[in-house]
């Protein structure tokens, strides 16, 4: 009894209106609202502040600055370099300055507008390319190596050099950042958070507070969409709303307006990358030697982990034998940038997937043929730069069957010949593959706790240290839960992630919900199980079965009774009566740890995932010479995530992330002005995909029967892999444009490939013609 | 705003414990992960469902243009609009519905104005033409509002507190498209979406910049006189409406005059309107032999877009010579904007792709648009060149 088949949890919920999210909250009718008052320039040094008019605005509850923070003024999660409020310097526009309290939203507007500081600017950097020039590291530079890169470069046959720009990409998580902190007695805080990571999350309100951990209740029913983005950055407006609580002893509400939101928070890390890649005549790849230079912004956030991960997979799908990887995250006067889906590992393999299509080119060949001779081996040729053997490779079959299903050579024909009759509009196509480690590469993040209550009636809680924010968690592991118990869906309740049920645990993120949490649930039921299985031989010896036998009572369909012998059965729920009577505690915990995950950052060598997720998509588009627009005719996608808990959401996940990827190479552009102002700071200039934006022909399937071993229920992980399956749609605007010169010129190319960038590099290709 | 109207909200729909088949279909679709845009998308879903009964492709995701969605990549939604919209059914609005739109009509007939004075903030809503234009007289300094799609969000995002509105909105005798035998009558009042269904067939140039004007639940508040009367630089209809030399109608209390758009745009989001004055109506010449209309909407994202360039362009000519040419762009100024100099180039002269290769020329510095957050200028010059190649292009065969 698999209930991998059931609905999101939420889903009447949604569609009725009666989900709650923070900003639904109003727990007090002395609630207030919380306002951020931010730096409007991206370097300065405060000269004075002077709110004293502002307080006199009748409704203003209390005003903040760094002075009256109890605690530590720090909310950097990995390495203190973020102050909570600024002290006498700001480092980026959108820091927060002073906190505002009031009885509403407008007045506290009000108020700020009478609050007087004074800024000495100072000189901003605000370019990569300039904290590239100028070494300006945030942290230490990192290497991967394996072999002898610059060796193999010297001695290969043929040898390419190049530069890539991956830009910025703004969550656009459709609910803001939120936060309600609730002061109870003595120091005491409730904090209803949009928050990825309650555990740190109440770290960081602790610490700000100066209070310790047990004073902290931090609960997330759910978000309204994350994407990496409330990993975080969720934990400022917890804190923000905690110090206004706590300095009014009234419960405080913070929701950013969305352009607030987008000025504010820190967004994917753009890149600037370097490479030369060195190969034979048939395309084999040789040598790869990449340098990844990734924006930080002001501080270091999750900077260091997300070069890493864009590290593991700069060489993606390839086995790559002589192969050096460089990784350098730079500081500059912008917003920290944050987790967001793929983690870096987008940035990392955007280069070797347009380097190895610049190889094709360059040979006339095409590419899914470079692509395919240079997949990691089966057997052979299997080892990642960093050591790990790449195991249950997926690559070859996977790209054997999407090349038959998508009849890719066939429209690879037709794509030519269309290009051959048509002057002004041409079409691309492209199959790229995507290789994910699953895993947290910092290897104690790989744990994850659960609790698991049953009640007398039979009824079971199911509580987790994971956190739901529209991927389908809370019904996975609805589904695990009522698949180890042998009991309906319906007798189980999932609840909300709770720092006092489940305490110390990880982000839900790494794509790593349900394969952490999934196994701790599984964990506390096997716990119970073991303490029901004696009540169970009792019972059902009562009931007439000779000696029953503990080694066979199996639980199934809302009855306990022994293998090969159905005739005699308990139902659940009078089981559980009797346990609770026979005094058998029916509450357990449940905790997991993944096994062997460990990684050597000085020498680069290790084993930091688990095990890899694949993906492969075809994309078709048709590119406006004149224009530069272009439209997404047809992709085709084929995902391996092992033996699916829930195909539904499974499915979800893989269309929703390819289509968030398909944005981020397309229309979703960040720029600032030459100030460090963020220009697309509203849907009204920043543009996610719409409902148009998906393609023609949309056709998603799921690699059937290949079982994941040692995962909760033979699953594999899918929140971000698909993200990057994207690459097939900006290498399908890449080979059009490549049309334009008869594939004889290599186009000038960037990411996101607006319609701009699309008719900039098709000009090019003219004027080389 | 809602005078006169039933507001439903997405807790409305279900039946008691029976969902609504829209609500329906997105739980068994999987239409919702996160669930923060599912009340937005399913009362999208509801307006196709009322509208439509096995709704097309094209009519799905028009409904859904409007409705941002960042989790699911859409696909399922569409599942759930064709599943839910395929009529037959009839849901629980369907009953009361005569009922309903009886008091709502019995509302209507009541033609004194609504007004909601505050000490800080004046409403008024006048129901005939004659009780706005004496408000128009009454408050010179009253911001004049139909849809409200553009001056809204003054108030929602920069909380600016407008002083005096006058809305337009249900005066009736501004909502109206007329035929006549040189030219289309629109009332100014008329919605976009109205005016888009009415241009099918009769207006071609005009109905495909109204395709991809705003989202349907922009369309259907919108009016073509708040288009007109904004003047914004990247006006959707504007281009069109110059090049095609249409007018406005301007009245107040006691005098009415017309205007060429063209004079009626004085500089950005300005225009030539006295204070006592409203656009009234909108006068479209229909195409005569040897005119071909085009126009052209160039953006980052297809749909729900701002323009990056856009254009209007027409051309008379007679026996393969340029009798005259207007070659109009949005995008490019401060305001919509002839390109003077590459007309002058083309008029009189053979249309050859020679000619046009060399107008290209002239075209592409003409203007000195600017650099913003939707394009750099060098791409605007490039995309205003590009677009008279394709107005070429796409005049051959036509005849003329």
């Amino acid at each position: 009894m698999i209930h991998d088949n059931l609905k999101h949890d939420s889903a009447h919920k949604h569609v009725t209106g009666k989900s709650v999210y923070v900003n639904d909250m109003d727990v007090s009718p002395l609630q207030l609202a919380g306002r951020v008052v931010y730096s409007p320039l991206a370097h300065a040094r405060i000269k004075s502040v002077d709110f004293a008019d502002a307080l006199r605005v009748q409704g203003v509850a209390s005003i903040l600055s760094a002075a009256d923070i109890p605690g530590a003024n720090q909310m950097g999660p990995v390495i203190h370099d973020e102050p909570c409020l600024a002290e006498a310097e700001v480092n980026f526009i959108g820091q927060a300055v002073l906190l505002i309290a009031a009885e509403t939203d407008e007045i506290a507007i009000e108020a700020e507008s009478l609050i007087r500081i004074e800024y000495e600017e100072m000189e901003a950097v605000l370019s990569l390319r300039e904290a590239i020039d100028k070494n300006l590291l945030i942290a230490p530079v990192r290497f991967i190596i394996s072999g002898n890169a610059d060796e193999a470069l010297f001695n290969a046959p043929y040898r390419l050099e190049g530069e890539l720009e991956t830009g910025a990409q703004e969550h656009w998580y459709l609910e803001t950042q939120s936060a309600l902190a609730v002061p109870g007695e003595g120091n005491e805080m409730l904090v209803h958070a949009s928050s990825q990571n309650p555990a740190e999350t109440q770290a960081i309100v602790a610490e700000v507070l100066g209070i310790s951990k047990n004073e902290v209740d931090v609960e997330v029913r759910r978000m309204g969409g994350a994407f990496g983005g409330k990993e975080t950055q969720a934990n400022h407006v917890a804190a923000w709303a905690a110090l206004l609580a706590n300095a009014t002893k009234r419960p405080v509400k913070i929701h950013l307006f969305r352009d607030d939101d987008q000025k504010i928070t820190g967004k994917r890390h753009r890149f600037l990358s370097k490479y030369a890649i060195g190969f034979d005549k048939s395309g084999k790849i040789l040598a790869y030697k990449v340098e990844l230079n990734s924006d930080a912004g002001s501080s270091t956030d999750l900077s260091r982990a997300i070069l890493e991960r864009a590290m593991f997979h700069a060489e993606n799908a390839c086995y790559i034998p002589d192969i050096s990887i460089t990784g350098k995250a730079f500081r500059t006067n912008l917003p920290s940038n944050t987790a967001f889906r793929g983690f870096g590992g987008p940035q990392g393999m955007a280069v070797i997937e347009q380097a190895i299509d610049k190889v094709a080119r360059f040979l006339r060949k095409d590419p899914a043929e470079i692509r395919k001779i240079n997949f990691y081996g089966i057997g052979s040729e299997n080892r990642t730069p960093y050591g790990k053997v790449v195991e249950n490779n997926r690559l070859h079959v996977m790209f054997d069957r999407l090349m038959a299903s998508s009849d890719y050579m066939k429209r690879r024909a037709e794509t030519d010949a269309f290009n051959g009759l048509n002057r002004f509009i041409k079409k691309g196509l492209a199959i790229t593959p995507v290789k994910f480690g699953i895993s947290f590469t910092t290897a104690f993040l790989n744990q994850a706790g659960a609790l698991v209550n049953i009640y007398k009636d039979g009824t079971v809680l199911v509580n987790h240290g994971g956190t739901e924010m529209g991927q389908g968690l809370y019904t996975k592991i609805h589904g695990v839960a009522s698949a180890e118990l042998g009991i309906g869906p319906e007798f189980i309740k999932v609840t909300p992630t709770n720092t006092s049920k489940v305490p110390n645990t990880s982000a839900t993120a790494a794509s790593s919900g349900s394969d952490l949490n999934g196994m701790a649930v599984k964990a506390a039921i096997d716990t119970l199980k073991s303490r029901l299985v004696p009540v169970a031989c009792t019972e059902l010896q009562k009931a007439g079965l000779n000696r029953p036998d503990p080694d066979k009572i199996v639980f199934i369909e809302n009855k306990v009774f022994q293998a090969g012998e159905p005739g005699v059965k308990i139902p659940f729920d009078q089981l559980i009566q009797s346990a609770y009577l026979a005094q058998v505690s029916l509450s357990a915990t449940g905790f997991y740890k993944t096994p062997g995950i460990h990684f050597d950052r000085d020498a680069g060598k290790g084993n930091p995932f688990y095990y890899y997720a694949y993906g492969m998509a075809v994309s078709e588009v048709s590119v406006d010479v004149l224009t530069g627009e272009y439209k997404l005719l047809r992709t085709d996608i084929l995902h391996d995530v092992g033996d699916s808990l829930n195909e539904d959401i499974d499915i979800g996940q893989i269309e929703g992330g390819f289509i968030q990827g398909v944005g981020w190479c397309s229309t979703e552009e960040i720029k600032w002005d030459n100030k460090g102002r963020l220009l697309t700071h509203s849907p009204d200039t920043y543009k996610i995909p719409t409902v148009n934006d998906i393609p023609g022909d949309f056709r998603v399937e799921l690699l059937k029967d290949y079982p994941n071993e040692g995962t909760i229920r033979k699953s594999k992980a899918v929140g971000e892999p698909p993200f990057m399956l994207a690459f097939s749609v900006w290498l399908a605007i890449k080979d059009a444009i490549s049309a334009v010169g008869n594939h004889e010129v290599e186009p000038e190319f960037s990411l996101p490939a607006t319609a701009e960038v699309v008719l900039m590099s098709i000009e090019k290709v003219k004027s080389k013609e | 705003m809602l005078h006169g109207k039933q507001l439903i909200t997405v807790e409305h729909l279900a039946d008691g414990d029976k969902l609504h088949p829209v609500q329906q279909a997105m739980v068994d679709r999987n239409g919702s992960q996160c669930g923060y845009c599912t009340p937005g998308i399913v009362m999208s879903l509801f307006g196709l469902y009322k509208n439509h009964s096995n709704p097309s492709m094209d009519s799905i995701e028009d409904s859904l243009t409007g409705n941002l969605c960042r989790c699911t990549g859409y696909r399922p939604i569409i599942d759930a609009a064709g599943i839910a919209c395929q009529g037959g059914e009839q849901d629980k609005f369907a009953a009361s519905a005569p009922g309903i739109v009886s008091r709502l009509i019995e509302i209507t007939k009541d033609k004194t104005p609504v007004g909601i004075l505050t000490s800080q903030q004046k409403y008024l809503k006048p129901l005939t033409l004659t009780d706005a234009l004496r408000f128009r007289k009454d408050y010179p300094e009253a911001i004049v509002v139909s849809g409200a799609t553009d001056i809204a969000l003054r108030q929602t995002k920069k909380k600016e507190l407008l002083k005096e509105i006058i809305d337009l909105s249900d005066v009736q005798e501004l909502k109206y498209f007329r035929e006549e035998p040189d030219y289309f009558q629109v009332g100014s009042g008329y919605p976009i979406e109205s005016l888009r269904m009415a241009s099918d067939g009769k207006i071609p140039a005009l109905k495909k910049m109204l395709d991809i004007f705003g989202s349907l639940q922009i369309r259907n508040l919108a009016t073509l006189g708040g288009n007109i009367g904004s003047a914004s630089p990247i006006g959707d209809t504007l281009p069109f409406l110059i090049a095609c030399n249409a007018q406005v109608e301007l009245k107040s209390t006691n005098v009415v005059r017309r205007c060429s758009i063209e004079d009626f745009i004085i500089g950005y989001r300005s225009v030539d309107l006295f204070p006592d004055e409203l656009i009234t109506t909108v006068f479209i010449p229909k195409p005569t032999p040897g005119e071909f209309i085009r126009s052209y909407k160039v953006s980052r994202r297809k749909n729900l877009d701002i323009s990056t360039v856009s254009a209007g362009f027409y051309l008379l000519s007679e026996n393969g010579t340029t009798t005259d040419i207007r070659l109009v762009f949005g995008g490019m100024a401060a305001q919509p904007i002839r390109a003077l100099k590459t007309e002058k180039f083309l008029r009189g002269k053979p249309w050859t792709d020679k000619n046009v290769h060399d107008a290209m020329q002239i075209l592409i510095s003409e203007f000195t648009p600017l650099s913003d957050a939707r394009a750099n200028a060098g791409y605007r010059n490039l995309v205003a060149r590009n677009l008279l190649l394709k107005f070429f292009e796409e005049s051959k065969g036509q005849p003329s």
